[in-house]
C-alpha cells in the first residue's frame, strides 16, 4: 500500500522547471517582462500571504495527515489532491519539512459528504484556512474543487477548479455542445440538435452560453440560458451570423455579421436592440471576436492582409482604425484576451501552436509543446493555465496547458472529437 | 464525380420551432447519455426571433440541391476563377427564366485553418458567387448565402485531391 505521503506525489509534474528550450536565459527582455507580469498578476490578489516564489517554482505541501474514509471521502481527497497538483503551485513535501501543510478529514454521512479542512503555512505557524464543507455525495467532486480554490485563495492565488468548460463534441454523431468541470469531470450534453454547433462562449456569470448553430439550417447566433433551459435567437440576419462573445460586464456581445453585403464586426446589447457596426470589411473575412478585460477593446481575426493569411487586430469597442497585433506567421487565429491582460491565440507553425501575446509590446511566446495541433485557447480564471484543443492524427481532445511550464493534461478522454473549448471567468 | 444529382429536401424550419412545454429540469449527472441534454431535438422554450432584413426562404420552401455544378476555388482565394464562371451563368439563366423563389449559395472550405476563420472564408466565397450573379443581372434579394466553413466536407481525405473538392460553392434552388 502506498504511503499517504506517496499519494501526494504527482505523475505529471516533473520538478517544476520551465519547459526545455524556453528557460529564462533564452528569453528576450520583452518576453521576460511578459511572463514576469503573468507571475505577479497571479500573486498580487491578497495581502494575507505574500508568495515570493519565482515563476514556475513550486511550494512543498504535506498532505499526509489528511485522512479520508472510503467512498465519497476518498473521492474528495483524490479530487482535491489532483486539483492542487494541477494548480502548478505545489510539489509534494515530507512531513515536518514542508512549507505548507493540509490536515483534516473527509467522509460520508448518509447521503452527504463532509470535510474539515485546515491549511497552514508551517514555518510561520499561520493557519490560512480552517473550514468545514458539506454537500450531497453526488457533488463531492465539485465540493473538492471549491476547497482547492479556497486553498489557493488563502495563499493569495486565483484558482480555476470551480470553473466550467463548454465545448463541441462529436460523440453523438453530430456536433453538439457539452459542459464539463475544469478537470473534465461532470460531463453533460447540452444540445441535442442533430445539427452543427460552432464557437460556444460563456457569459460572465456562467449561466449563459452564446454559440453559432445550424439548427434552423442557417448559421445563426443563439443564447442558451442554463438556469431556465431556454434558448433564444441573438442574430439570424441574411448571410453569416457568428461570434457571440460577451463583454466582461455581460451587457454587450460582439458579432460577425454579413447582413450588409459584406462582413462586419458588430456590437449589440445582450438584452436586445440592433447591432452597431464598428468595423467594416468589404473585401475580408472576419472571425473570432474577443473582448479585452476592461471591455474597452475587441481583438478579432481578419484576412485583409491576404486570403488564408488571417491575422489578429484590436479595435476599440466603439470602432476606429484597427491595430494589427501579429506580423509573423501565415495564420494567427482564435484570440482570447485573459483577465491578466495577455492574449492567447493559435499560430500556424507547420502545426497550430498556442501562443501568448502581450498587446502592449506585441512580444509573444509559444506555450504548447509542438506534438500536435493546439487550437482555440481559452484562459483559465487562474490566469496561468489555458484550455485548448489538441489534434493528433485528425482526432481532437481538450487539454489544459500551463504557461509556466508544467506538462499539458488531457481533460477529455471520451470517444469522439472534442474541440472549441471555452472556460468560465470564475 | 460531378454528375448532376437531383435531391429534393423539404425544409424543416418549422420542426425546430416547436415549443417545448413539458421540459422538466434534469439533475446534472456524470457521463454521457444520448439524450442527456437540456435541449432535446432542437426544441426549446422561449425562442424569440428578431427581424431578418432581406429575409430568408420561408420555412416549408422546397429546396433542390445538386441541380447545378459547384463552383471550385483555389486554396488561398475567394475569387471566382474565370473557368468557373459558366457554372454561375447557368444559375443566372435559371433565375432569369424562373421568377419564383431563388438560390442559396453554400460556401465551403477545406479542413485547413481554424473553424471560425473558415466560416468567414466560406461566406466570402459564397458572396463572390453572389456578386457575379448580381453582375449578370440577377436580383440580389433572391440570392441567399450560407457558409458552412469546413463543417461539411464532401471528400474526407487529407490531401489536395480532397481539399480541392471541398473548396466550393454549391447551389440550392428554392421555390
Amino acid at each position: 500500500m502506498m504511503t499517504k505521503t506517496g499519494e501526494w506525489r504527482t505523475t505529471f509534474l516533473s520538478g517544476g522547471g520551465l519547459r526545455r528550450g524556453l528557460g529564462p536565459r533564452t528569453w528576450t527582455a520583452g518576453l521576460a517582462l511578459l511572463f514576469a507580469a503573468l507571475s505577479t498578476a497571479s500573486a498580487q490578489t491578497q495581502g494575507m500571504v505574500r508568495v515570493r516564489k519565482p515563476m514556475g517554482q513550486k511550494a512543498t505541501l504535506d498532505g499526509a495527515a489528511f485522512t479520508a474514509s472510503a467512498g465519497a471521502g476518498a473521492e474528495f481527497r483524490r479530487t482535491l489532491q489532483e486539483d492542487l497538483d494541477r494548480s502548478g503551485w505545489f510539489m509534494p513535501g515530507a512531513p515536518g519539512r514542508s512549507e505548507y501543510a493540509l490536515v483534516g478529514t473527509a467522509g460520508a454521512s448518509g447521503a452527504d459528504v463532509s470535510a474539515q479542512v485546515q491549511f497552514s503555512q508551517v514555518a510561520q505557524q499561520q493557519l490560512l484556512l480552517s473550514k468545514r464543507y458539506g454537500a450531497p455525495s453526488g457533488d463531492v467532486r465539485r465540493m473538492a474543487h471549491r476547497v482547492a480554490d479556497d486553498i489557493l485563495a488563502a495563499m493569495g492565488r486565483k484558482g480555476m477548479f470551480s470553473a466550467r468548460i463548454v465545448m463541441v463534441g462529436t460523440h453523438s454523431g453530430s456536433k453538439e455542445l457539452y459542459v464539463c468541470d475544469a478537470d473534465g469531470g461532470n460531463l453533460l450534453q447540452i444540445t441535442s440538435d442533430h445539427s452543427i454547433s460552432v464557437a460556444p462562449h460563456w457569459g460572465p456569470d456562467g449561466h449563459l452560453i452564446a454559440y453559432t448553430s445550424y439548427v434552423r439550417r442557417y448559421p445563426d447566433v443563439y443564447l442558451i440560458n442554463l438556469a431556465t433551459r431556454g434558448r433564444q435567437v441573438i442574430a439570424n440576419y441574411t448571410g453569416l451570423n457568428t461570434g457571440g462573445a460577451f463583454s466582461p460586464d455581460g451587457q454587450s456581445m460582439a458579432l460577425i455579421l454579413s447582413k450588409d453585403g459584406h462582413q462586419g464586426l458588430y456590437v449589440r446589447a445582450v438584452s436586445g436592440g440592433a447591432p452597431v457596426r464598428i468595423f467594416d470589411a468589404p473585401r475580408a473575412a472576419l472571425a473570432s471576436p474577443a473582448w479585452s478585460p476592461d471591455g474597452g477593446q475587441i481583438v478579432f481575426v481578419s484576412d485583409q492582409a491576404g486570403t488564408c493569411r488571417p491575422q489578429l487586430y484590436a479595435i476599440t469597442r466603439h470602432g476606429g482604425a484597427p491595430r494589427r497585433l501579429t506580423t509573423s506567421g501565415s495564420q494567427n487565429v482564435a484570440p482570447n484576451w485573459g483577465a491578466n491582460g495577455l492574449i492567447a491565440y493559435a499560430s500556424l507553425m507547420g502545426r497550430f501552436q498556442v501562443c501568448v501575446l502581450d498587446p502592449s509590446t506585441l512580444a509573444s511566446k509559444v506555450i504548447s509543446p509542438g506534438d500536435g495541433d493546439y487550437e482555440d485557447p481559452s484562459w483559465a480564471p487562474d490566469g496561468r493555465h489555458i484550455v485548448c484543443s489538441r489534434t493528433v492524427n485528425y482526432r481532437s481532445q481538450i487539454y489544459l496547458l500551463d504557461t509556466l511550464g508544467d506538462a499539458p493534461v488531457a481533460l477529455t478522454t471520451s470517444p469522439g472529437d472534442w474541440y472549441s473549448p471555452a472556460i468560465t471567468a470564475r | 464525380m460531378q454528375s448532376r444529382r437531383w435531391m429534393m429536401v423539404a425544409a424543416m424550419g418549422l420542426a425546430s420551432l416547436v415549443a417545448l412545454s413539458g421540459c422538466k429540469p434534469k439533475k446534472t449527472t456524470t457521463g454521457l447519455g444520448p439524450d442527456g441534454g437540456l435541449l432535446n431535438g432542437g426544441r426549446t422554450n422561449g425562442i424569440t426571433d428578431i427581424d431578418m432584413p432581406g429575409g430568408r426562404p420561408p420555412g416549408g420552401a422546397l429546396e433542390m440541391a445538386g441541380q447545378y455544378i459547384p463552383v471550385y476555388f483555389e486554396y488561398d482565394s475567394a475569387q471566382v476563377q474565370s473557368a468557373e464562371r459558366s457554372k454561375i451563368e447557368a444559375v443566372g439563366d435559371y433565375l432569369k427564366h424562373n421568377s419564383a423563389g431563388g438560390v442559396i449559395i453554400e460556401g465551403h472550405c477545406d479542413e485547413r485553418g481554424s473553424r471560425e476563420y473558415n466560416l468567414a472564408l466560406g461566406e466570402r466565397r459564397a458572396m463572390a458567387v453572389r456578386a457575379y450573379l448580381v453582375s449578370l443581372g440577377a436580383d440580389g434579394v433572391r440570392i441567399q448565402t450560407k457558409s458552412f466553413g469546413k463543417e461539411k466536407p464532401v471528400a474526407l481525405g487529407h490531401d489536395e485531391e480532397s481539399w480541392s473538392k471541398n473548396r466550393r460553392g454549391e447551389f440550392v434552388i428554392f421555390k
